[in-house]
């Protein structure tokens, strides 16, 4: 018997397999399919912030050719709303639009127009008049409404040790607060659904993260059976958390299809994409730090005051990164919000880390700077083996070796401890580093495989209704599939993005990629088992699957299986770390800066492709640096609205805001984490390079910026920290 | 966006003869077509002024060049004679928008190119410019993005053309048909205008004139030029503050000087104090930042936007040393 | 040779192999239709996607002129339309775009529509030889001009040569930014043949045709076109190596035991 060469299985850098399509423009994303007979929806959006509508008129809207229909409060189908007052905001949410007259923030959907050509809709939209009883009580402005915040429910406040004693133990004090703004995650693809109802079914091509949930909202919104809903994701354009639950415009697209009797496209405009779609919210989050003069930490407190809307609750974890992070024994984390007439926000890549430990990264660095010491050797001193919150191990961290592989590969050693002192011409030139750390909570997957057999090769279909958002799933899935059928990945044919497939998680979280393969591995191990078993054929004996297939006299066969995490795995906290090291190069003059190189270790298990993990880690770093640079998302401060309402306003980074970045992968071995070994990549990147260019910045300029972004005006008004020299 | 009748022209004739009072003449679209979906501008008929022939870039009688309204702002930008003997034009188009935009832009249009202030964007807020009588809701707003000199209570917005900042220091002179079939000169200075009471006209132009050049004086600051360009990401942005910096030295004295600031007023603010000072001086750091304060003292910011006086005041000695200490 | 230039001087070729011919026919396609499909598609890539899912979409990508509802049109325009080498008379609202001419009528859905107001490059495409955006472009100007799309890239079944190396260089995650950015990255291949300057040009009289960009200049001139996943330096790399022909190396790499054993004991 010959021997499959498999040189496509996990672990190697192969191009993406459905990669041809993206770059013949063939991938079809959810308002590119072609179904036939459809109309165009578009959203209107309230102008106040709080109150009620007092008038609708629809007539001048109406009149227009080909205009269908114009949706308000008044006509809508009636939906499931809230049962209870505040609910979390959860990924399987309802969305209940379009069902009274109250406004509860600025650029709520209040109607929807539906007419024959995009143009039609956009400006019969623009007819629709309403008039609105404005409630003066709005709460729009972030620093006035303090005193209104309250302390949620949901795991708010957590303290291990006596924080107070443990900052009287310190030689050293930092008590600093750290502010990030509202950012939005702005994928590439505006969000979009075409709905279409047949005999009673829903079908939606929609731009989903987690598919399954998007059907349980929308079975739950309008009370129908999830088997009649059908969700169709098959490529997504860039999600970041934007796409997890599901947006009310699918729910208005799928109302207006049943009142139109005709499919539904709802595109959300890059301004709606603002007020429509999630956000991350603004946070305050005052940190305390204790250490003795030898760099023991002795107290470490990280308090966050953020904001929810009115109508449902949503807390960003940003101190779960100080309870895990290090070996500290005094350790407080709270969390406060503040009820705003501002659309409820939600999770954007690496929630809580990615902010939690921009301001944890920072006070450790001004600490290291106070006590004088290396902050690499601080955090190495500091260093802990057992997750202190959760009491239990970790199943693997080498967060030390990140720290010190980083440090030799980006020359930590000819960093100038004193900012300032290192320049060039006009420039001050800074190096910085941050820890990264992201739990992976791998979870329950399903996956189908089916097996056939043309003359002696084996094609393998497998599927999943998992999702693929520019992170390689269908690559990594077809190298699982190759892996396991020991197969080559070109007979591995992967159809994701299907609620007619099996269940999984979806993507995000860093849990797909672990989540995803131990799914397909199950199926296809579950295969070749029974062909094995059905012909009392050992477990452990090498058969080909294509032997496998003759022997049972079968030339299609069908498998089901299902990963979910071991008993071990729950002994065990699961993480990936890392560490970010950044060259900066700041204009002395205009605040103007650029990132000159960036080297990112990280330890992430099993990477199942270089190739796409790397593509992971560098996206993690420049949405980032986006952080870092411009993104701020600006509420006006007389109307609510947000001022930064497109892509020219609110600055994602461009090209030539990037930069060389070396990225090293450690040969984590993890089999706690699953059988593959996989942990989460996707948020890694983003958790510590926000941190690692304001500790950059600070030893280039010795100004500290604490709050995001830093940007020209920003450190051209900065003063220099006590204890520099000019 | 609203409807409109979409009327090609074949010449100018047509074009002139085509225009109503709701109408606009139709170049590159880049901002009038945004402008159109934001539903800020409501033209019921767009005059496709695409095929005239304004695409030339010829010699003038003053020793410099005419550079036609129609033709783009990247093939300007990068035409040879504008290259060597503008290279200050060059380098401030070439900051502004992309690459795609640049291809799409005409130089008639980017003359016309309307404030970036968020109010005048949002059409359900109050703006005296998109809406006269509405209010200036940028006043007692949000303001970082806005005017520190020249600015009246009705509006604090700014004008965003990087290329007509360095038109400002050059020294321009825009041509532009009139309804009649006459033609008429502007002077770049007076071409601009300051809000006052009236801020829904950006420019002198009346209804229904149509520019068509672009005349550039002599070439003066072909060595010693700099557009420095502050803005939040690195490019593809709009300016915080920019400065174009134009010197001619002769054996080690400044014999003249072109200066204007964008981003910092309603029009490319022309800095003649700055240009007098240096003139007849040496082109030290000294001379540099006298000139810049000379010009900051009138800043008047808001509470948004007092960084820029300093960024300001950098961005004039940066862009002059700059200019100055460039290899001839 | 670059591979650019080899593929620009590739002569119609259709010599597919056994496996790529069983699977045409198995598809149903005839000889011109066969043509016209491998103009779409890479041959050498169609076992893995040849999936019930995908190939009725693939046909959507050829040029189909939609019904439209003129009842519904204002300022009805005519406009021949000339995309990828073929001609499609069509009448329009005057305020198409045409970005959205293209996907909605012409199912030409490559060319994407990322933010509709000219601040994302994601609707890239080259008309008359230059890149332009299409979401700021009516439809009504495009009379007589030539448009190239993303789906006209490709040449007798096979990727153009920047559509290759934005595979191989993993230039993209999700992939709604990618049209615009390989369509954007070839008009760029013609500026710097052209000797065109950029703002970071060190000195604008002394550029010369036939421009070898420096990594900055790349990401200067391709800052037009953003993408939110963050594939630049991928970008960037598959650009250069198509650029300047020379192969462009990854830049990540595995700690070695020896790192490990010395950060771990250190």
């Amino acid at each position: 018997m010959t021997k499959t060469i498999n040189a496509s299985g996990v672990g190697n850098p192969i191009n993406r397999v459905e990669g041809h399509l993206k770059v013949m423009g063939m991938a079809k994303y959810a308002s590119e399919f072609p179904v036939e007979n459809k109309v165009y929806g578009q959203g209107i959006n309230s102008t106040i912030a709080k109150g009620e509508i007092i008038s609708i008129d629809t007539s001048e809207a109406e009149k227009l050719k080909g205009v269908l229909k114009v949706i308000t409060y008044k006509n809508a189908t009636k939906l499931k709303t809230f049962d209870e007052e505040m609910p979390e905001l959860a990924t399987d949410s309802i969305a209940p639009v379009l069902q009274s007259n109250k406004v509860h923030y600025y650029g709520e959907y209040v109607g929807l127009v539906v007419a024959e050509t995009f143009e039609q809709a956009q400006y019969a939209a623009s007819l629709v008049k309403f008039e609105y009883k404005k409630d003066p009580s709005a709460v729009i402005d972030f620093e006035k409404s303090k005193s209104k915040a309250y302390t949620p429910n949901n795991d708010s406040n957590y303290s291990r040790g006596n924080m107070e004693q443990g900052l009287s133990e310190a030689d050293m004090v930092v008590e600093q607060t750290y502010n990030t703004p509202i950012e939005h995650h702005h994928p590439m693809e505006l969000h979009a659904v075409i709905a279409s109802w047949d005999n009673g079914k829903v079908t939606a091509y929609s731009s989903q993260q987690i598919v399954e949930d998007a059907i349980v909202a929308i079975s739950g919104t309008f009370q129908i059976p999830k088997k009649d809903v059908r969700v169709i994701s098959a490529f997504v354009g860039g999600g970041f958390g934007s796409k997890l639950n599901l947006d009310r415009h699918v729910i208005m697209a799928v109302m207006a299809s049943k009142m139109v009797a005709r499919p539904v496209q709802v595109t959300v405009t890059r301004t709606q994409m603002f007020t429509n779609t999630n956000m991350r919210q603004q946070n305050e989050q005052k940190m305390r730090i204790g250490s003795k003069k030898d760099g023991t930490l002795t107290a470490l407190s990280h308090e966050t005051l953020s904001h929810t809307s009115t109508t449902q609750e949503y807390q960003e974890p940003c101190g779960m990164v100080s309870k895990m992070l290090y070996k500290v024994a005094n350790n407080e984390v709270t969390y406060k919000l503040i009820p705003m007439n501002i659309q409820t926000p939600f999770a954007m890549r690496a929630p809580g880390e990615a902010t939690g430990s921009f301001a944890l990264e920072s006070a450790m660095d001004e600490m290291a700077w106070k006590l004088k010491m290396d902050p690499i050797d601080f955090r190495i001193k500091n260093d802990t083996q057992t997750d202190l919150h959760e009491e239990r191990p970790f199943s693997s961290r080498l967060l030390v070796e990140c720290l010190r592989i980083g440090a030799d590969k980006f020359g930590w050693k000819d960093r100038k401890p004193e900012p300032r002192t290192n320049k060039k011409g006009n420039w001050l030139i800074g190096y910085g580093v941050s820890a990264a750390s992201r739990n992976s909570p791998y979870q329950k997957t399903h996956a189908k495989v089916i097996l056939e057999l043309d003359e002696d090769k084996v094609f393998a279909t497998i599927q999943m209704d998992a999702t693929d958002i520019g992170t390689g799933s269908y690559t990594i899935i077809a190298q699982t599939a190759s892996e396991y059928l020991k197969i080559p990945v070109e007979q591995v044919t992967v159809e994701l993005g299907d609620s007619n497939f099996p269940i999984t998680p979806g993507s995000g979280g860093s849990w797909g990629a672990a989540s995803y393969c131990n799914g397909a591995r199950a199926a296809c191990e579950n295969a070749i088992k029974t062909l094995k078993n059905n012909k009392n054929i050992a477990e452990d004996e090498e058969v080909e699957v294509a032997e496998l297939l003759k022997k049972n006299q079968l030339t299609k066969f069908k498998a089901e299986g299902m990963a979910e995490p071991s008993a071990e795995f729950k002994k065990y906290s699961v993480f990936s770390f890392g560490a970010n090291f950044c060259e900066v190069w700041v204009d002395k003059d205009t605040g103007m800066y650029r990132i000159e190189r960036m080297v990112n270790v990280g330890a992430a298990g099993k990477i199942l492709n270089p190739k796409t993990a790397y593509g992971q880690i560098i996206g993690g770093l420049t949405m980032g640096v986006g952080m870092v640079m411009a993104e701020k998302t600006r509420v006006e401060p007389n109307f609510g609205n947000f001022i930064t309402r497109s892509f020219a306003d609110y600055h994602v980074p461009v090209n030539l805001d990037l930069a060389n970045i070396d990225v090293i992968f450690l040969p984590e071995v993890d089999k706690i984490a699953n059988k593959m070994g996989i942990k989460g990549i996707g948020e890694l990147g983003i958790t510590s390079v926000a941190a690692s260019i304001t500790n950059a910045i600070f030893n280039a300029t010795g100004k500290r910026m604490r709050s995001l972004p830093v940007t020209p005006e920003k450190l051209i008004e900065a003063g220099l920290e006590e204890g520099v020299t000019a | 966006m609203r409807p409109f009748k979409y009327t090609g022209a074949q010449n100018k004739d047509q074009a002139l003869q085509a225009f109503t009072a709701t109408s606009h003449y139709l170049g590159g679209g880049t901002n009038l077509v945004d402008l159109m979906k934001e539903d800020v501008e409501r033209p019921d008929q767009l005059i496709d002024v695409n095929k005239l022939d304004y695409k030339k870039i010829t010699s003038n009688e003053n020793g410099g060049l005419t550079l036609g309204a129609m033709l783009s702002n990247s093939d300007t930008a990068n035409h040879p004679e504008v290259r060597t003997k503008y290279p200050l034009l060059s380098m401030a188009m070439l900051s502004a928008a992309s690459a795609q935009i640049r291809n799409m832009a005409s130089n008639g249009g980017n003359l016309l190119q309307r404030t970036r202030c968020p109010y005048f964007f949002e059409v359900s807020m109050p703006c005296n410019k998109r809406e006269p009588g509405s209010g200036c809701g940028a006043l007692k707003g949000m303001n970082a993005l806005h005017a520190i000199f020249g600015y009246s209570d009705s509006c604090i917005a700014t004008n965003p053309s990087d290329m007509c900042v360095a038109l400002a220091a050059i020294g321009a002179t825009v041509e532009v048909q009139q309804p009649d079939g006459s033609s008429r000169m502007i002077e770049f200075t007076d071409f601009h205008r300051l809000p006052g009471d009236q801020p829904e006209k950006d420019t002198t132009l009346m209804q229904g004139e149509l520019i068509t050049a672009i005349h550039l004086p002599k070439p003066e600051f072909s060595d010693h030029y700099y557009y420095l360009k502050i803005r939040e990401r690195s490019s593809y942005a709009f300016a915080l503050v920019s400065v174009a910096a134009g010197l001619q030295v002769n054996s080690g004295v400044i014999s003249k000087a072109g200066l204007a600031m964008g981003s910092v007023a309603h029009k490319p603010w022309k800095l003649s104090k700055a240009e007098e000072f240096l003139t007849g001086k040496k082109p030290t750091t000294e001379n540099f930042e006298a000139a810049a304060a000379l010009e900051m003292k009138d800043a008047k910011p808001f509470e948004g936007n007092k960084y820029k006086v300093e960024m300001g005041k950098n961005a004039i000695v940066r862009a002059l040393t700059q200019a100055y200490e460039r290899e001839v | 040779m670059k591979d650019i230039d080899k593929w620009n001087e590739a002569v119609d070729s259709d010599n597919l192999s056994d496996d790529e011919n069983m699977i045409l026919d198995a598809m149903g396609l005839n000889e011109s239709s066969r043509r016209k499909f491998l103009k779409q598609v890479s041959a050498a890539s169609l076992s893995i996607y040849a999936s019930s899912f995908f190939t009725s979409e693939i046909f959507a990508s050829t040029m189909k002129d939609l019904p439209e509802n003129t009842i519904a049109l204002l300022n009805e325009v005519k406009v021949n339309l000339r995309v990828n080498d073929m001609v499609k008379p069509l009448t329009l609202d005057s305020r198409t775009s045409l970005l959205d001419a293209l996907r909605e009528r012409l199912a030409l859905t490559g060319t994407k529509k990322g933010c509709d107001h000219g601040q994302c490059g994601a609707c890239t495409v080259i008309i008359d030889g230059k890149r332009n955006l299409s979401c700021l472009t009516l439809a009504a100007t495009c009379e007589g001009k030539e448009i190239t799309t993303v789906e006209g890239l490709a040449k007798n079944g096979e990727m153009h040569p920047m559509q290759q190396a934005f595979l191989k260089h993993d230039g993209f995650q999700c992939g709604y930014c990618t049209p615009g950015q390989i369509c954007s990255s070839l008009a760029l291949l013609e500026e710097a043949k052209n000797g065109e300057a950029s703002y970071v040009t060190e000195d604008f009289k002394k550029i010369k045709s036939g421009l070898t960009l420096s990594e900055e200049e790349i990401r200067e001139r391709m800052s037009g076109n953003i993408c939110r996943c963050g594939a630049y330096n991928n970008i960037v790399q598959a650009f250069k190596e198509v650029h300047t022909g020379d192969d462009e190396m990854p830049t990540w790499e595995f700690a070695t035991q020896e790192q490990m054993d010395k950060a771990k004991n250190a």
